[in-house]
């Protein structure tokens, strides 16, 4: 093999790609796509909450709707005086959502009211009815029971959990779990586009090869699995490069945020005081490093690249040979497959991992080389993962992609002079049988 | 000495036995014609030699070399189906293609540039390929094949789909680089298109080298033993002659390969009985004739000699 060569590849390959328009396109509008999604997940959220639904109650107590009305007074009406078939009228001719009907023996025994309606509002609605009811209902006995202020006050607190996460050498930090994980996600999500990003480029740029019939001019020159190396070199240093740019443009963003957001939020704070004398507290309380990002253990970042780095690898070479077997970009699908149930399943041992990342699911699945530059990455941020496991992930990625290379120079030698017809899987491994 | 050695090669794919057991030797300083019909092993034994694709059995050297990264500078090949990166800049992409095999960025730009010059072509160096009519990105082809001044060219089909222009050009080019004693190895199933370049031929059929060596030696050893017969009038004539095969025919012209010493008078005479005779010369057989000859009327299928 010869390096030369290799650079020569990688650099063509890299320099014609960064230049594209579709790449400076790529890198701004990625990001401004992603920050629209998130956007419009908000939107909905509020959105929907907006969203009323009229809920009949037939309360023969009389004691129980205006509880419920101090819950919710946009939900619940009174319907009371409706006969049975009238409140079915209400409900079909979409009146009300639905009706429930409270009696004596809701209150004194743990019967279950029914919830009578019309296909409407979905889970969400019934547990939120659920909820409103057990309140009412709940309010209702400890009022009969004639209970103090004070046993009423123990119902009605809301505890909370205040975390303080300790350090290898036993000192106490302010734990950032919650910000932590969204990170462990963003980068595991960021690798999980990559692979399927830069897979697909680089599977299109070996087939534009072989399209264009410049392939045959280069084997002249290169060996294939030359050939093969610089064009994943290429692509993977432009990948790096748009990453690297990413990263940076989020540092200077939050770098800016914290103070120009905490200007904006003093100025607003002093309005208000103004308006009123209660919050000149709020004001003087008000500290400017709740805006401020917890700094990213840099220890994590370089984990970060090498997990992206080892995963291209094992990934783009599959890619790579999936370009050199097929004629035309549609056929790529029967052989794309494979390929892609391996990183679905790693990203949703990604979201099991989110929430339990010491559990046996997330940890088996960081250590199987085809799931872990997702899964790991993700555990790494958010827990302390032994190193052992860090370590054996590594070893076993890297023999993972000794053989991923193998298999794929031995496609890719044979694939790109095959034109005019696309392998299949028979084929291919005759191919992979060839000396 | 011969610059290419070519050693008892063969090469298998799946079932099918591309090339089998082929010998040839080029010299230096010659033009070599590899002919045979399409599917005969051309395109295969050429691959070997530009080490493209490795044999299963046999070996091939250059200059004394193993065929290896090394002899692969020493070549320049333009390969059947040719092709270039569209979006790539002529300018750039002859550089990149010179610096693969082995020059260094300021020679590589130098030579583009000499090149681009000779064919009137310097105002595409900024342009894309895709921007170029066929013709002329068949020249940035030719240009890619030359530009790092190789010893040994190869050209595997170098004149199908070329425009009458640059097929011409291209012989100028062969012509221009025998005289500054390059080594030409070409490939073609049209073997009447390149009879008067060849110093030395290999016939190919069915994966096999059936007849080798010097074109004008190999014509002479056949003798003059075909007719070139213009004539005016019936040609239903030629048909009721034995002992003869007619190669070439037209309204008023017909080769006639003379078997088993058929007479020639004989022919002649029927001829004039028929019709008007323009012109009858006794020649060497045809490089399609001497082919047939080789190999049997009965192993080819005529269609494969276009």
């Amino acid at each position: 093999m010869n390096l030369r060569q290799i650079l020569l590849v990688a650099k063509r390959e890299y320099l014609t790609k960064v230049r594209t328009k579709a790449f400076i396109l790529a890198t701004v509008l990625i990001p401004l796509g992603m920050i629209a999604f998130i956007g419009v997940g908000v939107a909905f959220a509020v959105w929907e909450s907006d969203s009323e639904h009229r809920i009949g109650i037939v309360d023969e107590t009389g004691r129980i709707f205006p509880r419920l009305q101090s819950v919710n007074e946009q939900r619940y009406v009174d319907v009371s005086a409706a006969s049975p078939d009238s409140l079915r009228q209400m409900v079909v001719g979409e009146h009300i959502d639905g009706y429930v009907t409270l009696g004596e023996k809701n209150i004194s025994s743990n019967a279950n009211p029914e919830f009578v309606y019309g296909g409407s509002g979905g889970l969400g609605l019934q547990t939120s009815i659920r909820s409103d009811l057990r309140e009412a209902i709940r309010e209702e006995r400890l009022q009969r029971a004639g209970v103090s202020e004070e046993v009423k006050n123990i119902y009605d607190s809301q505890i909370g959990l205040d975390t303080r996460k300790l350090t290898a050498e036993g000192e106490e930090t302010e734990d950032d779990t919650g910000f932590l994980t969204i990170i462990g996600v963003v980068m595991g999500v960021i690798i999980f586009i990559s692979l399927f990003g830069y897979g697909g480029l680089l599977t299109r740029s070996v087939i534009e090869e072989k399209t264009n019939r410049i392939i045959e001019v280069i084997a002249s020159s290169v060996k294939p699995v030359e050939l093969l190396l610089g064009k994943m070199a290429g692509v993977g240093a432009l990948g790096i490069t748009q990453l690297a740019i990413w990263i940076l443009a989020f540092m200077g963003l939050s770098a800016a945020a914290a103070p120009v957001a905490g200007l904006l939020m003093q100025d607003q704070l002093a309005d208000a005081s103004r308006l009123s004398d209660q919050t000149d507290e709020a004001v003087s309380n008000f500290d400017p490093a709740v805006l401020e990002i917890p700094s990213i253990d840099p220890l994590l970042i370089v984990y970060f690249v090498i997990f992206f780095i080892l995963g291209y690898l094992i990934y783009s070479s599959l890619f790579a040979a999936i370009g050199a077997a097929v004629d035309s970009e549609t056929d790529t699908q029967q052989f794309m497959a494979p390929i892609m149930v391996p990183i679905m399943i790693a990203y949703f041992i990604m979201l099991r991992a989110m929430e339990s990342p010491d559990g046996s699911i997330a940890v088996i699945g960081s250590l199987i080389p085809f799931f872990s530059p997702i899964v790991m990455i993700t555990r790494i941020a958010i827990s302390e993962v032994p190193f052992w496991q860090i370590g054996t992930s590594l070893v076993l990625m890297t023999a993972t992609f000794a053989g991923t290379i193998w298999l794929s120079a031995k496609i890719y030698s044979v694939g790109i002079l095959s034109y005019g017809k696309s392998a299949g899987f028979r084929e291919l491994l005759k191919w992979i049988r060839e000396r | 000495m011969a610059i290419i050695e070519v050693n008892g090669i063969s090469k298998s794919f799946g079932s099918t036995q591309a090339v089998r057991n082929v010998s040839f030797d080029v010299s230096r300083g010659r033009i070599f014609g590899l002919l045979g019909p399409n599917g005969a092993g051309k395109t295969t034994a050429i691959r070997i030699i530009n080490h493209i694709i490795i044999p299963d059995s046999g070996s091939v050297t250059i200059n004394g070399i193993e065929a290896g990264p090394l002899t692969q500078r020493m070549i320049g090949y333009m390969p059947e189906e040719r092709g270039l990166y569209k979006k790539m800049k002529v300018g750039e992409q002859l550089i990149y293609l010179a610096r693969l095999k082995g020059m260094d960025y300021e020679d590589a730009k130098k030579a583009t540039k000499y090149w681009l010059d000779r064919f009137e072509a310097a105002g595409w160096y900024n342009k894309t390929v895709g921007e170029l009519s066929k013709g002329m990105s068949q020249k940035v082809q030719f240009i890619a094949t030359i530009a790092h001044d190789p010893d040994i060219y190869i050209f595997d089909e170098p004149f199908s789909g070329l425009d009458p222009i640059n097929s011409e050009m291209l012989k100028e080019i062969v012509l221009e680089l025998k005289d500054r004693d390059k080594t030409i190895l070409f490939s073609t199933h049209r073997m009447e298109q390149v009879e008067q370049m060849c110093d030395d031929i290999c016939l190919f059929n069915n994966g096999r080298a059936v007849l080798k060596g010097d074109l004008r030696e190999i014509k002479r050893s056949f003798g003059k033993n075909t007719i070139n017969l213009e004539f005016q009038g019936n040609a239903g004539f030629l048909d009721e002659l034995e002992n003869v095969r007619i190669n070439n025919r037209s309204t008023n012209f017909a080769e006639i390969r003379v078997l088993n010493g058929e007479s020639m008078q004989g022919i002649l005479k029927t001829a004039m009985e028929h019709t008007e005779i323009y012109k009858f010369e006794r020649i060497e057989p045809s490089l399609t004739e001497i082919f047939i000859s080789t190999v049997g009327e009965d192993n080819i299928n005529p269609k494969e000699l276009g």
